[in-house]
Formats: structure tokens, C-alpha cells, sequence
């Protein structure tokens, strides 16, 4: 929860404005330059194709000053990622050429395989900024392979947990630590492949920031991190103020883990006031059943992303975005369940879920700068292999869908939308790395929801089982609450996950969270979400089906 | 026998560059560019040197015309022919979007193959090259018809794991050919794994086929060429028209892979290790890394929000140059990516332009030449330039000279991005390189940019307004493929590796052996392009023949650490092998020893320039060929030649070696 800071911010004019510039533009490359560094190295093939991870770099207090073309979704945890690890990691102890792994929910952070390094940079012994890097490792231990446990029950049988660790210091890697990393997640080699890639990242961001306080002074480059984040802060509080004045509720639901087993809803009272807001989740359902819960860094990270939608302004998405807005959750929602309990598919499920119901809320507000519902889950599939060594093999892949309608223009087919960004894994590099035959790949005609515009095409991929035993994950939301048309637009046509077994032929439904075996010859049928329409339908009906 | 004249002509958006040289001859000219009739152009660009085609032994030509229609989206409509199941792929791509923060603009361009002329053929291939459904006869026909029906004129053929086993594509394409005049296979195009890279290269190319066979037909049958005409490609040399023809894809980076390749050429003469180019124009920046004389090449780009994968030279474009717009915003001021164009341009040009670019603060910081600016085609109004300047400089409370000397240095900064990435991308410590600035505006940055990433070597080089047209005549006839072949570092297939090197190997040289070359003159290059087991992008990695395996690692595990700063002791892959087949040049830049240094006045004027917030410094003007080798000329001073302006700063040096090439090093710290 955030305190309102009722300091107004300062004016422009103690730094050049020209050289702010000059230094957000370096900081910015920073980042990216990080990014770049991890992707070209890692190991994982999430990593490697799909992308997903991210880079920043935050000032001496944690406050993030410049990101990577990265996932909005981390990106935003980030925001409190090196705030709450300065809360339990004295200033003090960190030392130049340190890199601490981190991935506690409760410290800042998501779900276990989103795995931190945050390396603190020095400049001639003085403390200025940190280079943090976040990883999406394929499996992180825990009760099943690919680390989405569906029964897990607390955070424990989700994987290892590891609380801030120093792994690197100025003498290289510490050798205990990480064989004790990797003795607790599968695929080993993998992992310490993606832990160099990671420290190497870090290490690019390290440099960069160096030169740049070698050539302004430490002091300037500092001052500097300070006002983008005011900058920033200026524009979201002039956003807020064009927004009319007044209390706007939305709801929105996850398919599963509610009461009674059913839908679980995620509610929001926005109130604007002037130019700040306050984003209320309390009313949201209990924790649930499943590992839909998540922790106030994630919803902060979805209220910064739609916040800024709203506000209509572009800016640089830092820690002065969230000053003007003040955010509620209550303790024993699914959006603050406390600690210890499973929140892996939270993360990048009922993140999206809250933003789009703040969306929802707003309809009737700012309908130009929303869109209608569209593929808000990751909708991943996870396949396992067991090899003849022990390990395993995993294949993590996500799926996009149809992009919402807006109100000027039809959705896009077959893309990731709002927080997510990771891509998927072309074809041939699918069949040439894992058991796995992909037999279409196909756009599903009709799915996007009509409308005066109308919501973007989902698409149907179907995987054939190639290696006798594999173990399926699934983490799919809007299987069963389809994506919303918005002012009069048709719905989108949900998920669909069918397997049908090789043996008979014989087609079962897979639920959205599922743990489940498959055998050779099994097939795996995605269907993915059209996207809402928006607006009625000039020809007033909707088409069949 | 009187030898003939070998004439390089780059036509660019708004220019057309003409570099001529025979023996220690050079003679260069600057034209307008007349993109709609490129035979004019061509004879145009020849005259304007004072040749006649008689003269001429070999045009070397950049051309920004494929380039262009892919930007602009101006491609003939294609079709596609996919594996059953998979001809919608092109348009679900990789999923991602390009803005992370904005719905205002579509997450990504829809295909260039809308999906009426999308059609799957009932065929498959593993990922092993193992045919597990073949392609009958009946599937062909029924490819061909719908292809017909369809109505279009060319069509891309990118079927799964075709790189591996080219065989259905082949068998595909007899047949196509009977209904159609353009046929691309992905086999050929980019015989590289992932499939929506690879189709969308093809797509692009098919596409490209009646543009570049059009543009090429217009211009042998109007210029009398045949035979001594070339086209320059992507990945730093030149290719016959034939080639240009089947894979017109290849010219998707002509014009700034000259630049590139006219570096590494210069690179070689002067010994230098490691340059990065800067090439700024008006709207965008180049800028390249060149090692060792050799052009750093990478596997693809995007071209206008589409992949294009080829070997082409490592090139990064940034939409920062000359005419960027300037902005206000909450942080202070953005430059660019907008662009005020050639048409109504920056204020300063009187053509009706009103708001303020980067050209317009270079004016009324004095750096432009207001007698010679553009070969005095246009007259430079600076009171014009600072009223654009003005409500910026209002709202800052600044000065206008302050606010001018702030957009020059963002300029800056925006471009130091793009170096960085080039640098980093290869491990290269960007403050170690020497910049090599050319371009209409490179010369007049370069100081600035430097700056900001820590450089403190400038070579501008000779011919630096047409250095792109001189690159073209320093290069080497050469062609270039990748492959994907995946061979496992343990247990090493070398038959495999033979196998395939010997099967590029004769498809790269038959267009040289056409040309009547002795296989003996053809010079082989091999790169392997290795990753440790289960890593995505490999690295390059070159070897000599024979390939030897114990060497091929040491080599690969070096360049693993010196790029990301950790290599491990861990299975690799030879994911990829990259051969390029040349035929040398033998044009050197050092044979070019003619009247550069003429007796041109020395010092032409002065003006008062600003470098800095201090108030204007009185500075001399000098022509660029009074100043002959070894004589060392201390900043500030502004060396002006007809079509560019180099602005050497107070603490810097500047000298001119004996190829015409100015050298400026910096001297205060």
C-alpha cells in the first residue's frame, strides 16, 4: 500500500534540461543494453525466444529511473523489488561487485520462477544505483516439473525459495550457493547457463551507469534519477486531472478458485480526485483455491500500467508514476494473501484480471483510450520430459489471442496484450528441441467478438506427443469468463483445451489449471480468445456461433 | 589499351552520389536524385562526372529502391504456399507487440499476404529432413491452380523444415513457374530455421521480384550497360543483375552497406582495427562496426516493422538526423523521430518549413556554410532558423543559442544509443573505436557524438558526401548465404559439415564462374556460427579450411567470453555456417593519389560559431583540399568541401593523411 505524497513536485530547472535528457537517454540504453545481454545468452528457450524477462535500473533507494523494452508486468514489480530488498538487506552490507539472487514473493516480488539478480553499483565506494535483472526460469523445484503446482496449498510445494543470497561477489560466482540453487530446480545445466546470462546483464547495466557518473559526476547522474521519477510524476498528476472527478466501479472475474469453485471476482473503486486517484481492490474475493492469489507488487504493477492508459499521457514509466495514486488491497483477498501461500499463476493471470477491471470501470469514461476484452492469461502449456538421467526437459509455451476492439479500429489477430509481451516458439525450433509434433497452427475464424469494430482473431494449435510419458501443465484463464465487448460489442469466444488420447481417439476438456500425464500419440488442443467487440454491430446481430 | 573508368553511384532519397576513379583518377559529383526514372539517373550520374558509356569499364550501383517499396509498403501483391495447417503463421508471427504502453496504434503490421492468397499443401517434413507426408502430384497441381486463380504474379514458397530438406519446395517449383513469372523458395532465400522469419524474407522477396527486375530491365535496356552492370547487396559487396534478379531481398540494405564496406576498405589501407561508421543523413542515422578491416555481419533485421533474415552488414538505423523535428516535452526537449523531410525541410532552408530540426540549431550555431550549403541550391536563412527555435527556447527560459546548443547535443545522445548497441552486441569497448563520420551531417556531429560515448579519433573520410558511391568501387564481387546445419560439438559429423560447406561453396560461385571467372580467382570465407547446447543465438565464429574442431572450439569458448564475459565448459552446437564467395577488387584506397590537395584558397573565412554556452568564437574556414598531408591545423576551425562541413571544436586537432582522409583526434582531455 502506498502513502500519498502530498509534497507537490519540485518545478523544472536545477538540472539542464538538455543534459536530463542526454542521461535518460543513456539510462534508457542501459537497459536495454542489459536486456539484449540476457537474451543473447541465456539458455532456456522461454528466455531465448519467448523473452521473458527484463532489465532496470533503479536509484540508491530502489526507486526504478529507466527500464527495457521489456514485460509492463515485471517492469512494474520491479518498482518494489530493491525498495523491500533494502529492507532486509542492510545498505551496509553490500559491496562493490556483489550480485544478490532473489525471488520471495513477499520481498518485493510475484511468483518463484521469476528469478531477481540485483547487482548495487558503486562509484568510487559511494552507493548510486542498482542494475537489476529478472529471469523467468523454466522450473524453479517444487512438487511437479515446470513449477505450477494446480494443488498446491502453500508456497512451499511451489519450488525453492530463495531469500536474498549474495552469489557474486568482486572474486566471481560462490560455488556452495549455487550448487545449492541447482541441486533444487530441474535441468541444471540450464539454470546455471541463465544465471551467468543474468549476471552478465547486471554487469553491462553496471558499466554503463559507471561511465555516465564518470563523465557528469555521481551527483548530477543521481540528481538526475530523482527528477525523471518528478517528471513523470507531473505528467500522470496532469492525466489524472482531465479525468472527470468522481467513484467508477468495475468487476471482473478468473474463470476458477472462487467461492464454491466457480468464478472468483476481482473488483475496483476508482475514485479521482483532482489530479490523484485511489485504485480500491478490497472488495475482491477471499484468497483462493488455487494458485490465482498474487501480492500488492503485482497488483501495483497492473494499476501503474492501466493508470497510465488512462491518463492518455506518454511518459517514462518509473517510480514517480504511482506517487499521485494510492492503492487498497485488504489482507485475506486474493490480491494480499499474505505470506506462504501459491501465487504462481497470479502473476500473469489476476494481474491482467485487475486491469481489466479498471477498464471495465471506465467505459463509460474514457472509452477512447481503452479496448475491449481480449487474451488477458499467458495460457500456458508446460511439457515435461523425463530424461534417462533424472533430469528433465521442459517446454514452456504461451499463447496470445484476439486483441480487443477499440473504438477506432478492429482488434489484431494473434497477439499478447497489456502486461505480457513474451512471444512464442516458432515451429522448428518447438520440434527440433522437445518430443512434441505441432500438427497446425492455424487462425480461429470468428472467435473476435462483432461490434462496430470488431475483436481480433484467436488461433488453434495442435501438439502430438512424441515421447512415451510427459507430464502437462496447464495455466489458462478465460477458458470459461469470456473476454468483454465494450459499449454494446460482442464477447470474444473463450479458450478452449481439449486432449484427445492417441490410443481411442477419445476427447476430454482440460481444465485451466491442471497437472495431468500424457502418453505418445496424445494430442493437445489449443484453441486462444477472440478479443470483445466494440461498440453494436452496424447489421445489429451478431454472428452465429 | 586505355583502361576504363569504374564508376560508383548511389541514388538515395533525396541524392544521387557518383564517385568515378581510374588509376589514381577520382572524380565525384552530387545530384538530384530522380527516383521515378533510374536509366536517367544512371546516365545522368555518369555525364555528371564527364564520362561517356564508352568510357566506362563497370558501374557499381546502391539503390534504395527495394529498400523503399518495403518501407512504404509500394509491393506488387504475392501469395503464399505453406504446409497444410501453417499458412496462417505469416500472420500470427512470434505474438509480440512493438509499443509496450500505447493502444493507440495496432500491435503489429498485418502480412504483406492477406489470407486469400494464403494456401497449404498437403506435404511435411521432421525436423530431420525425414519426409513423413510427401507431396503428390495431385497437391502440386492443386498448389499451382490456386496460385493461378489467385490472379498474382509472384508467389513465396516457405514450407516446414525446408532448410533441411529442400526437396517439396523444389518440387513445387517447376510447376509454379508455369503459372507464374516470379517464384521464391525460402530454401534459397534463407535456408535458416523458424519458420516465420524465413516465410516472411520469402514473402518480402517474391514481392520484390517485378519491383527489382523492372527497376534493373529499365536500366540495361536504357543505358547500354549489359555486361558492366552491378548491383551492390546487404552484406558488403557486389552481385550480378541476374542474382539481383532472383533474390532482390539482397538489395534490402544496398545503400548504407556501402558506406560500411567503403569503411572496411579504408580500414585495411590505413591499418585501423576497429572504426564504427556514422553515416547521418535527414531523417535517419547508420551507424556499423568494422573489425580488423572486416564488416560485422548479422542474421537479419526488421525492414519497415517486417523481419528480413540474411547476412547483411550489421547495420543500426536510428530515426535521428538532420531534419528531426524538436519537441518540447515534460523532461525537457526529443528529437526526432519525425522528420521535416526533404519537402518543406528545416526552417533554415526557406522552403516553408516552420519547426525546428536538428539542421536548423547547426545553423544558428554557425556550423552550416551559408555561401555553399547544398551546392548552393539553396540559400540558408538563419533568422528563419532561430524564430523555429524561439517558443522552445520560451517555454525553457533559455537563450536561443543555449537551446540550439541543447538540440545538438540530444541529437547526440540519441545517436550514441545506436553505438552502443553496435558495440555491445560484439563486446567491444566503444571508447577504444575510431569513428568514421561521412554523410551529409556526420562530419558536422561527429565531435559532439564522440562526446558522448568517449571517442577520441575521428577520421573523415575522403569523398565522405558520396562515400557510400566510393564504398561501391573499393568492394569485392561477392556472394553470401547462411545456412542452418546444427552439428553437435560432441562426436562432430565432419562429412556433414564438408557436405554442405562443398554444396554452398557451388552455388555461391556459379554466378562468379558465369561471369568467366577461373574458379582458382574466387576467394572462399567461412564463418561457423556456434552456441553452447541450448542457447539461441550463435556467434560467429571464422575458421579456415581444413575445418579443425579442437581450434573451432578454443576459437568460439575466446569469443563467448570476450562478448558476454563467461564461457563454460559445455557441449556447443554449429548451429549455422555462413560462406561468402568473392572475387577480389584489387581496388585499394591507396592508389588514390590525384589532385586532391590542389591550390584552392587557404582560408576561406571566418564565422562565429558556438561551441559551447561561452558566446561565439571567431573561427576560421577552411577549404578541405588546402589542407595537404602532415600539415596539423588546431581547432576551432570549420573545413568545408562543396557538399559537407566538418566542425572541428576547440581541444581538437586535425590533419589530412595522404589519401584525403581527415584525421581529427582529440587533444584536451
Amino acid at each position: 500500500m502506498n502513502d500519498v505524497p502530498r509534497r507537490a513536485p519540485s518545478l523544472p530547472g536545477e538540472i539542464d534540461p538538455f543534459l536530463i535528457e542526454v542521461i535518460r537517454h543513456a539510462l534508457s540504453a542501459a537497459a536495454e543494453e542489459m536486456s539484449l545481454v540476457m537474451t543473447r545468452s541465456a539458455r532456456s528457450s522461454v528466455l531465448r525466444e519467448g523473452g521473458d524477462l527484463s532489465s532496470t535500473i533503479t536509484d540508491a533507494d530502489g526507486e526504478l529511473a529507466a527500464q527495457g523494452r521489456d514485460l509492463p508486468m515485471h517492469l512494474g514489480v520491479m518498482a518494489y523489488t530493491v525498495k523491500h530488498f533494502l529492507k532486509r538487506v542492510p545498505r551496509e552490507r553490500l559491496r562493490p561487485g556483489d550480485a544478490w539472487l532473489l525471488n520471495l514473493p513477499d520481498i518485493g516480488g510475484n511468483h518463484l520462477p521469476d528469478v531477481k539478480l540485483i547487482r548495487p553499483i558503486f562509484h568510487h565506494g559511494t552507493l548510486v544505483a542498482f542494475a537489476v535483472n529478472l529471469a523467468h526460469w523454466p522450473d524453479i523445484g517444487g512438487a511437479w516439473p515446470g513449477s505450477y503446482y494446480a494443488e498446491a496449498f502453500d508456497s512451499i510445494q511451489e519450488g525453492l525459495r530463495i531469500p536474498p543470497i549474495r552469489l557474486f561477489t568482486s572474486d566471481g560466482v560462490d560455488r556452495e550457493k549455487l550448487d545449492f540453487i541447482l541441486a533444487n530446480v530441474r535441468g541444471p545445466t540450464e539454470r546455471e547457463g541463465d544465471i551467468m546470462a543474468q549476471m552478465a546483464a547486471t554487469r553491462a547495466g553496471e558499466r554503463r551507469v559507471l561511465e555516465l557518473c564518470d563523465e557528469h559526476g555521481a551527483d548530477i547522474v543521481t540528481a538526475t534519477l530523482a527528477r525523471l521519477c518528478d517528471l513523470s510524476e507531473i505528467e500522470m498528476r496532469e492525466g489524472l486531472r482531465a479525468i472527470p472527478d468522481g467513484i467508477y466501479r468495475g468487476v471482473d472475474h478468473m474463470d476458477l478458485g472462487g467461492p464454491g469453485g466457480g468464478p472468483a471476482a476481482v473488483r475496483v473503486t476508482i475514485r479521482i480526485e483532482g489530479d490523484e486517484a485511489e485504485f480500491d481492490l478490497s472488495e475482491s474475493d477471499d484468497v483462493v483455491t488455487n494458485h490465482y492469489n498474487t501480492t500488492p507488487f503485482v497488483v501495483g504493477s497492473a494499476v501503474a500500467y492501466a493508470a497510465r492508459l488512462l491518463s492518455g499521457r506518454d511518459m517514462q514509466q518509473n517510480g514517480g508514476t504511482l506517487r499521485p495514486i494510492r492503492i487498497v488491497t485488504r489482507p485475506g483477498s486474493l490480491l494480499d494473501p499474505g505470506p506462504n501461500k501459491p501465487v504462481v499463476g497470479g502473476n500473469h493471470e489476476t494481474s491482467q484480471r485487475i486491469v481489466d477491471a479498471i477498464f471495465r470501470a471506465m467505459e463509460d469514461v474514457v472509452p477512447e483510450r481503452i479496448s475491449a476484452g481480449g487474451p488477458t492469461t499467458t495460457a500456458v502449456l508446460i511439457l515435461s520430459k523425463p530424461c534417462d538421467d533424472g533430469t528433465w526437459k521442459t517446454f514452456f509455451e504461451v499463447h496470445g489471442g484476439g486483441e480487443g476492439a477499440r473504438h477506432d479500429r478492429d482488434g489484431c489477430p494473434a497477439v499478447r496484450v497489456h502486461l505480457g509481451n513474451t512471444g512464442n516458439t516458432p515451429v522448428e525450433m518447438i520440434e527440433a528441441l522437445h518430443a512434441v509434433e505441432v500438427e497446425r497452427q492455424e487462425l480461429r475464424g470468428g472467435s473476435g467478438g462483432d461490434g462496430q469494430h470488431r475483436g481480433g482473431d484467436g488461433y488453434a494449435m495442435t501438439y502430438r506427443i512424441l515421447a512415451p510419458r510427459m507430464m502437462l501443465t496447464t495455466c489458462v484463464d478465460r477458458m470459461v469468463v469470456p473476454p468483454f465487448g465494450l459499449l454494446g460489442g460482442q464477447n470474444g469466444k473463450p479458450y478452449r483445451l481439449t486432449l484427445v488420447r492417441g490410443e481411442d481417439g477419445s476427447e476430454h476438456a482440460i481444465p485451466g489449471v491442471a497437472n495431468l500425464q500424457v502418453r505418445r500419440g496424445d494430442r493437445i488442443i489449443i484453441e486462444t480468445c477472440g478479443g470483445g467487440g466494440f461498440g453494436e454491430a452496424r447489421h445489429g446481430a451478431a454472428l452465429p456461433g | 589499351m586505355a583502361v576504363g573508368w569504374l564508376v560508383g553511384i548511389d541514388i538515395g532519397g533525396t541524392f544521387t552520389d557518383v564517385v568515378a576513379i581510374r588509376g589514381r583518377d577520382m572524380r565525384t559529383a552530387k545530384l538530384a536524385s530522380r527516383p521515378d526514372a533510374p536509366a536517367a539517373a544512371i546516365s545522368d550520374g555518369i555525364a555528371a562526372v564527364g564520362l561517356a558509356l564508352e568510357d566506362i569499364a563497370n558501374v557499381i550501383h546502391g539503390t534504395t529502391r527495394v529498400t523503399n517499396a518495403i518501407v512504404e509498403d509500394k509491393l506488387p501483391p504475392v501469395a503464399l504456399i505453406a504446409t497444410q495447417g501453417f499458412s496462417d503463421s505469416i500472420e500470427i508471427g512470434r505474438l509480440r507487440r512493438h509499443e509496450l504502453y500505447r493502444l493507440d496504434v495496432p500491435p503489429k503490421r498485418p502480412p504483406l499476404v492477406p489470407a486469400e492468397h494464403r494456401f497449404g499443401v498437403d506435404e511435411r517434413m521432421s525436423f530431420q529432413g525425414e519426409v513423413t507426408r510427401p507431396l503428390n502430384e495431385h497437391a502440386i497441381k492443386q498448389a499451382a491452380d490456386d496460385v493461378r486463380r489467385s490472379g498474382v504474379r509472384s508467389v513465396a514458397v516457405c514450407l516446414l523444415h525446408s532448410y533441411i530438406n529442400p526437396d517439396h519446395e523444389r518440387a513445387l517449383a517447376s510447376a509454379l513457374r508455369e503459372v507464374v513469372p516470379h517464384v521464391s523458395l525460402s530454401h534459397r532465400v534463407n535456408p535458416e530455421a523458424r519458420e516465420f522469419e524465413r516465410a516472411s524474407s520469402t514473402v518480402l522477396n517474391a514481392a520484390a521480384m517485378p519491383v527489382a527486375v523492372d527497376y534493373i530491365d529499365e536500366i540495361l535496356s536504357g543505358s547500354a550497360l549489359e555486361g558492366r552492370f552491378q548491383l551492390f547487396h546487404s552484406a558488403g559487396g557486389y552481385a550480378s543483375p541476374d542474382v539481383a534478379r532472383e533474390r532482390p531481398l539482397i538489395l534490402a540494405l544496398s545503400g548504407p552497406a556501402a558506406g560500411v564496406a567503403g569503411t572496411a576498405a579504408l580500414a585495411r589501407a590505413r591499418g585501423e582495427d576497429t572504426l564504427l561508421t556514422f553515416d547521418m543523413g535527414g531523417t535517419t542515422t547508420d551507424v556499423c562496426l568494422v573489425r580488423g578491416g572486416q564488416i560485422e555481419v548479422s542474421s537479419g533485421r526488421s525492414i519497415g516493422g517486417r523481419p528480413i533474415r540474411q547476412p547483411m552488414a550489421a547495420v543500426e538505423t536510428i530515426g535521428a538526423g538532420g531534419g528531426s523535428i524538436v519537441r518540447l516535452t515534460p523532461g525537457g526537449l526529443s528529437v526526432g523521430p519525425d522528420s521535416a523531410g526533404a519537402v518543406p525541410g528545416p526552417a533554415c532552408y526557406g522552403m516553408g518549413g516552420t519547426l525546428p530540426t536538428v539542421t536548423d540549431a547547426n545553423a544558428v550555431l554557425g556550423l552550416l556554410d551559408p555561401a555553399t550549403r547544398l551546392g548552393g541550391t539553396i540559400t540558408l536563412d538563419v533568422e528563419g532558423a532561430k524564430r523555429s527555435l524561439a517558443p522552445i527556447a520560451d517555454a525553457l527560459g533559455k537563450s536561443i543559442t543555449e537551446t540550439a546548443l541543447g538540440v545538438h547535443r540530444i541529437a547526440n545522445a540519441a545517436m550514441a544509443r545506436a553505438l552502443r548497441r553496435v558495440t555491445v552486441e560484439r563486446g567491444v569497448d566503444g571508447r577504444r573505436c575510431t569513428l568514421l563520420a561521412f554523410g551529409g551531417a556526420g562530419p558536422m556531429h561527429a565531435t559532439g557524438l564522440a562526446r558522448e560515448v568517449g571517442i577520441r579519433r575521428i577520421i573523415v573520410p575522403v569523398a565522405s558526401s558520396a562515400f557510400s558511391a566510393y564504398g561501391c568501387l573499393l568492394s569485392d564481387m561477392s556472394y553470401t548465404q547462411q545456412r542452418t546445419i546444427r552439428l553437435k560439438g560432441a562426436a562432430f559429423d565432419a562429412d556433414a559439415l564438408e557436405q554442405t560447406r562443398a554444396e554452398m561453396q557451388d552455388e555461391l560461385s556459379r554466378p562468379l564462374l558465369d561471369q568467366g571467372l577461373a574458379r582458382a580467382d574466387i576467394a572462399m570465407a567461412y564463418v561457423g556460427l556456434a552456441r553452447y547446447d541450448g542457447q539461441s543465438e550463435a556467434i560467429a565464429v571464422p575458421f579456415d579450411l581444413p575445418f579443425d574442431h579442437d581450434r573451432f572450439a578454443i576459437d568460439f569458448n575466446r569469443q563467448h567470453h570476450e562478448i558476454f564475459g563467461y564461457a563454460m565448459d559445455e557441449p556447443w552446437v554449429l548451429e549455422g555456417l555462413r560462406v561468402t564467395a568473392s572475387r577480389p577488387s584489387g581496388i585499394a584506397l591507396g592508389s588514390l593519389e590525384s589532385d586532391l590537395h590542389d591550390h584552392a584558397p587557404d582560408t576561406v573565412g571566418h564565422r562565429d560559431c558556438h561551441f559551447d554556452a561561452g558566446g561565439p568564437t571567431r573561427t576560421p574556414c577552411l577549404s578541405r583540399p588546402s589542407l595537404a598531408p602532415g600539415r596539423e591545423v588546431a581547432g576551432p576551425a570549420i573545413i568545408v568541401d562543396a557538399w559537407s562541413t566538418t566542425v572541428v571544436p576547440p581541444g581538437w586537432m586535425i590533419e589530412s593523411d595522404s589519401y584525403g582522409n581527415l584525421v581529427m583526434r582529440e587533444v584536451a582531455p
